[in-house]
């Protein structure tokens, strides 16, 4: 199952937590060799792990085997910090109803497909929970056949460009009920998340951040 | 034109793709787009597995008579170095940069020289790589052409789109033969022809136990109870070719 693990029930997960930051560095960083992320204590953090944050990651008693995390779009993110460039068409979204997706990982072991539809579905299944409506992405643009393949509906934000000698883009993803059904009917599954302790309201944190970016602007 | 007006038009393209509801109107448009980067040919098809034939897998083309013919009467994507390292690489590329020996691959050397007599002398080709071993690309030619590090984003993302929504147009359902990884789909194939597990590590440079555990995977996708059953299932549903 995947779960979701958020500042409201993170006291649950503290040892999965901290596992999963150091798959991460051995995955992003030893691995696909993201050197900007690489870190003395082996653990890769990064200024959008934050209290904000929501990690969705897939157990097997209490080993990471995969994951994800999403992240306010009414901050700063990723999109608009590092890659704007990737959205220069489109421009970068900043919208209570859109969430960052960011960090997708597998462990070596569990790369043989099923796990990888079941962490596209739970993206899905979450988001369509929260009512959050869209999806924001940097993506390797190779993978962008497999969301389509698996039923994503993804909207180019701006042209590919080579991140890490890797082409990339910026996508918005559709949160959809059709794109859950078909990748549910691939995994034979009818839900992949599961839920613990108390529940973060997404959107209504989100929407906290709207307000507070209203009132600097008002302000200034 | 600026990388920005670039980007435009392509992700106009993109957008629109959408309203072509019949695959000759989508390739219509795409070979009016395409046309604007001075490319004369263009070709959306799967990459044929060892016991598939080429022309099976065209999803649709525009490419000249003539040269078709040559290309599936010679078997050319057997020896095509385009073809070949469209499968090894994730990222779009020339033609020029397939990589071959031109003293011992006459094969290779062939395909690239005959092209030339159909004005694709330069090309380039977006690879794609599926879910579940499926593999695909988009290859675009001509002589004249606008391709450049400005441009060629825009024709990656162009071409990328293009293929979705074709593929989308000739099978709106998702097909379940594409379910088996091209491994399964080789080794159902070789146990077709009576093959042990031993013989099929031997041929594919795998293990024996790989081999088994390909087979048994295979089985489990496809619902069969054995080996011989998946083989059966394999046939009927043509994943692979007696």
């Amino acid at each position: 199952m995947i779960h979701i693990i958020s500042a409201a029930n993170h006291h649950l997960y503290e040892d999965v937590l901290e596992e999963h930051f150091r798959i991460r560095h051995d995955i992003f960083v030893e691995e696909r060799r993201w050197e900007t992320l690489r870190k003395p204590d082996k653990r890769e953090v990064d200024s959008f792990d934050n209290e904000d944050t929501i990690y969705l990651l897939a157990l097997e008693g209490r080993r990471v085997i995969g994951g994800h995390r999403l992240y306010p779009t009414t901050k700063p993110s990723m999109m608009s910090e590092i890659f704007p460039h990737l959205a220069e068409v489109r421009g970068c979204p900043s919208d209570p109803l859109i969430w960052e997706w960011s960090r997708y990982f597998i462990v070596r072991d569990r790369r043989d497909g099923n796990l990888n539809l079941q962490l596209m579905a739970a993206v899905q299944e979450f988001c369509l929970a929260e009512g959050i409506a869209k999806i924001s992405a940097i993506m390797e643009t190779w993978w962008l056949p497999r969301f389509q393949e698996a039923g994503f509906v993804v909207a180019p934000l701006g042209l590919p460009a080579l991140v890490e000698n890797a082409w990339t883009m910026a996508a918005l993803i559709d949160v959809s009920r059709d794109t859950l059904r078909a990748i549910n009917e691939r995994t034979g599954l009818s839900s992949v998340i599961q839920r613990q302790g108390p529940h973060l309201d997404a959107v209504a944190r989100a929407n906290l951040y709207r307000e507070r970016n209203e009132m600097t602007r008002k302000i200034a | 034109m600026s990388a920005i007006e670039y980007g435009r038009e392509a992700l106009d393209f993109i957008e629109g793709l959408n309203g072509y509801t019949e695959v000759p109107a989508a390739m219509d448009a795409l070979e009016r787009t395409f046309c604007r980067f001075g490319f004369e040919t263009i070709i959306v098809t799967g990459l044929p597995n060892p016991d598939q034939k080429f022309s099976q897998m065209v999803l649709a083309k525009r490419w000249p008579v003539e040269w078709f013919k040559l290309y599936t009467e010679n078997n050319f994507d057997r020896v095509d170095p385009v073809v070949r390292h469209c499968r090894r690489s994730v990222h779009p590329f020339e033609w020029a940069e397939a990589p071959y020996d031109a003293e011992r691959e006459l094969g290779a050397a062939e395909v690239m020289r005959r092209a030339t007599d159909f004005r694709m002398v330069r090309g380039f080709i977006v690879p794609i790589h599926g879910l579940t071993g499926y593999e695909a690309a988009v290859s675009l030619g001509g002589v004249d052409l606008d391709l450049n590090a400005r441009s060629k984003p825009a024709l990656h993302l162009m071409a990328m789109y293009g293929f979705d929504r074709i593929r989308h147009l000739l099978d709106p359902t998702p097909d379940p033969p594409s379910r088996l990884t091209r491994r399964e789909r080789e080794v159902v194939a070789w146990a077709s022809q009576g093959k042990s597990a031993w013989e099929i590590g031997e041929i594919l440079h795998i293990t024996q136990r790989t081999a088994e555990q390909h087979l048994a995977n295979a089985a489990s996708k496809l619902g069969a109870v054995n080996r011989t059953h998946a083989v059966a299932i394999a046939i009927r549903n043509k994943i692979i070719n007696p």
